[in-house]
């Protein structure tokens, strides 16, 4: 099987995504009540009412990117006077606002009744969604979630969680709707049981050669940022895990010859993907792990399962927090990466410098330091705009990464 | 440029414990009235030359601000700091006490780091006020555990009413900017001194400008089309002297190390908690603190009006988000109202694009004049 061949999950993950979005236009124009979210607010607290749907822009973003369509929708933007240098998600998604979706292979978003940022996947988010609260006239909630260096502390869970109890009475208020907390915990198992599925498929990496390759589960990462609390979710990732245990089974993997076992830190680069895959397995190498899927359902500083216990979901969505694009300090990122490395048996790491994601970006100098100096893992630093192809250099960046696999050897001769 | 670094060793002679702060409004009334001394390490370009260490560790689109900061720590915070004090704001400052830390352990020093959270959730949706305080309560008790200091209700007070009394003294030498007989060059680099001195320190420079029998204004000064610049720091000495030879007369600021520091200052109370947290509800609009974005634009407006001035510049931060991400919105409502705008982007590289920069203000310029 060679990476990126289209997998049964692969061709499901599509219909799902066309019926979400399908399901999402659609109940929006029968009357549910619209948000917008950024990727770390707390999806399965709107499964709590009867008839509140959401959308995500930066996943919507992502998508246009995948598709090819990030540097039309950036240069929209861009025209209206949005700096080259703001995130690629932010300026796709303003591009595609301002001409009513057009373009997008979803048509865009449904419009918005109430816009929910989060300044803990970064703080420009806020400013982002100020730019629509401003022109739609749409009001905005923002989520403060103070930033950890060390383990999230208890009183920065409670002021988390007062948070969430306004955004509810909100919503009440706004919508007309009640909210219903044995719905919650039921949408937060149904996420907790969809993310157990996902570690399990994650865990097809350790196998060698690997199971997976990162690209397939960055692509396959979509329901979490758009179905998260249905079971339609948690059924879909126990599918791909066991078509992937399946397949290992087999003895079919992405990269059959896999010589070098990478792992990437960053967003995945979605304008890519298909290239940097193929480019990669003629190299015989493969990135098997990614910071940015594995800290899916963690809490910081470990990128083991953070299992929900059935308790105040409230609680347990404040405390998972950090759980979508590793928004914590640098000593936690580096322990979690460090247990991968060793988990996954990483031969060097590529870490993805991302001028449209600081968030991500900054202290991977000194994480990458870290990794090489102290814990002797070859690194090299790439550089890739997670949604902007106009700033990616191909040639660059294979050039950085065939030195690392020339380190990877010279360090196994030595 | 004023020399921060002997300010720095002055008070360090005298025995002061000085704290480096960032961003920019750390809580100083709290830091003045335990004895130590709160700089804010802000326009430390000068300060620095270079960038050569915090280029280890900082990308190359990280914001000249964060750079020439982590600069200064990293090459001279352990000759002239004794602590660093940081709150939350941009995603690029959260990673920086680590950073801090990484690049001051590699020479095996140390500099206490102490960091609190300000709450950034608007005011009328989430009562943060609990929150708030504890986190007041958390910084006294750390600064006295680290500085062997105390807290005090009457010296509170006392440096409450200094440090209003300066922010007074502040806006008057602005106002005496846009009579024109202060330049805004000397204005800039009075203000900045101020920012590494004693509180009382700062009183006398400011009481003495004030005070100072300056020369009447300049002859057709009401002529020289009036602007307001907006932006994190006031622009390099080269684009201000531009400025002014283009005739162009500085009528108010929205900068975020001037104006936005000094244009408000809450009723004096013993309470820290309560005041600080007046302090922070309340102060002046500035895209860091993240609740004050829906009274930015009206607030800019009003100050476009009650100085009728024709223009603003907007001094771009280069890879700044939070002010570049509000620039094409206020630029609409400025435009609105028939006030011309111009977009400039300073860089760490700045001095490169002087020359482009002066012909756009040459350019804006003669567009204002023309314009009544
Ligand atoms: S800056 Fe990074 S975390 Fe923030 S929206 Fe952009 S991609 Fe997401
Ligand atoms: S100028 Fe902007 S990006 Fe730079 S430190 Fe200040 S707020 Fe952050």
């Amino acid at each position: 099987m060679a990476a990126f061949e289209k997998t049964e999950s692969g061709k499901r993950l599509s219909r799902y995504m066309a019926d979400a979005y399908l399901n999402l236009h659609t109940r929006a124009q029968q009357g549910a009540f619209v948000v917008w979210i950024a990727i770390n607010v707390p999806a399965e607290l709107f499964l709590g009412f009867d008839n509140v749907v959401y959308g995500v822009p930066e996943s919507h973003a992502a998508m246009n990117a995948g598709k090819g369509l990030g540097v039309v929708q950036c240069e929209k933007a861009e025209r209206l006077g949005y700096s080259m240098d703001l995130c690629s998600y932010a300026r796709i998604d303003i591009g595609c606002v301002a001409d009513g979706g057009k373009d997008s292979p979803s048509f865009g978003l449904p419009r918005p009744d109430l816009l929910v940022s989060n300044n803990n996947n970064c703080s420009l988010l806020v400013k982002w969604f100020d730019v629509h609260h401003r022109e739609m006239g749409v009001p905005h909630f923002i989520i403060d979630v103070p930033f950890c260096y060390e383990p999230q502390q208890q009183k920065d869970r409670a002021y988390i969680v007062s948070q969430f109890k306004d955004l509810i009475k909100t919503i009440e208020t706004m919508s007309g709707q009640r909210f219903d907390m044995d719905k919650a915990r039921q949408a937060v198992a149904h996420t907790s049981e969809g993310v157990a599925h996902w570690k399990r498929f994650l865990g097809f990496a350790k196998n060698r050669p690997s199971g997976i390759t990162a690209f397939d589960s960055f692509v396959q990462m979509a329901p979490f940022l758009i179905a998260r609390g249905t079971e339609s979710f948690a059924a879909h990732y126990r599918l791909l895990a066991d078509e992937t245990g399946q397949r290992v089974a087999e003895g079919r993997f992405p990269v059959p010859s896999e010589k070098y076992r990478l792992f990437w830190d960053n967003i995945a680069p979605w304008h890519q993907l298909r290239d940097m895959s193929a480019g990669l397995e003629a190299l015989g190498a493969n990135i098997v792990g990614a910071t940015y899927t594995s800290c899916i359902g963690s809490i910081e500083g470990s990128f083991d399962i953070y299992p929900y216990d059935g308790g105040d979901p409230l609680e347990f969505c404040a405390r998972t927090q950090n759980c979508y694009i590793c928004p914590h300090g640098l000593g936690l990122r580096s322990r979690a990466m460090r247990q991968a490395v060793e988990s996954l048996q990483i031969d060097g790491i590529v870490f993805a410098s991302n001028r449209s994601c600081k968030p991500y970006s900054i202290t991977q100098l000194d994480q990458q330091r870290l990794m090489q100096d102290a814990f002797g893992v070859p690194a090299v630093m790439v550089e890739v705009d997670h949604a902007d192809a106009r700033k990616y250099s191909r040639e660059a960046t294979f050039t950085r990464i065939e030195a690392l696999l020339e380190a990877i050897d010279a360090r196994r001769a030595a | 440029m004023t020399d921060i670094n002997q300010r720095l060793q002055k008070l360090k002679a005298e025995g002061k414990t000085v704290i480096g702060c960032f961003p920019l409004y750390p809580p100083l009334e709290l830091f003045f009235a335990m004895d130590l001394v709160p700089v804010v390490l802000w326009g430390l370009r000068g300060e620095v030359g270079s960038t050569l260490q915090s280029d280890k560790h900082l990308q190359s689109y990280t914001c000249s601000v964060a750079r020439h900061l982590t600069e200064f720590v990293l090459t001279k915070g352990l000759d002239l700091l004794d602590g660093v004090f940081m709150y939350n704001a941009c995603d690029t400052l959260r990673n920086l006490p680590e950073i801090l830390e990484t690049g001051l352990s590699q020479g095996n020093a140390r500099l206490p780091l102490i960091k609190i959270h300000i709450p950034m959730v608007r005011p009328d949706q989430t009562d943060a006020s609990g929150y708030f305080k504890n986190e007041i309560r958390r910084l006294i008790r750390a600064l006295e555990a680290e500085f062997n200091v105390s807290f005090s209700g009457d010296k509170f007070v006392d440096a409450a009413e200094k440090i209003n009394r300066v922010r007074q003294l502040m806006a008057l030498a602005e106002q005496k900017v846009a009579e024109g007989s202060l330049s805004f060059l000397s204005f800039c680099q009075i203000i900045h001194e101020c920012g590494f001195s004693s509180i009382d320190e700062q009183t006398r420079i400011l009481e003495s400008l004030v005070a100072q029998q300056t020369d009447p204004p300049l002859s057709g000064n009401g002529q020289r089309p009036g602007v307001i610049l907006s932006g994190i720091l006031p622009p390099p000495a080269s684009v201000i002297n531009d400025m002014e030879s283009a005739g162009l007369r500085v009528v108010g600021n929205d900068i975020a190390s001037l104006g936005r520091t000094y244009a408000g200052a809450p009723a004096v109370i013993e309470d820290p908690e309560a005041y600080l947290l007046d302090f922070y509800h309340h102060h002046y609009p500035c895209p860091t603190l993240l609740y004050t974005g829906d009274r930015r634009a009206a607030l800019l407006m009003e100050m476009a009006q009650k100085t009728r001035a024709r223009g603003v510049i907007f001094v771009g931060e280069k890879f700044c988000e939070y002010e570049y991400f509000e620039f094409p919105y206020l630029k609409k409502r400025l435009n609105q109202m028939g006030v011309k705008t111009l977009e400039l982007e300073i860089s760490v590289e700045e001095d490169a694009h002087t020359a482009g920069h002066r012909s756009r203000i040459e350019a804006f310029a003669e567009m204002l004049a023309t314009t009544s």
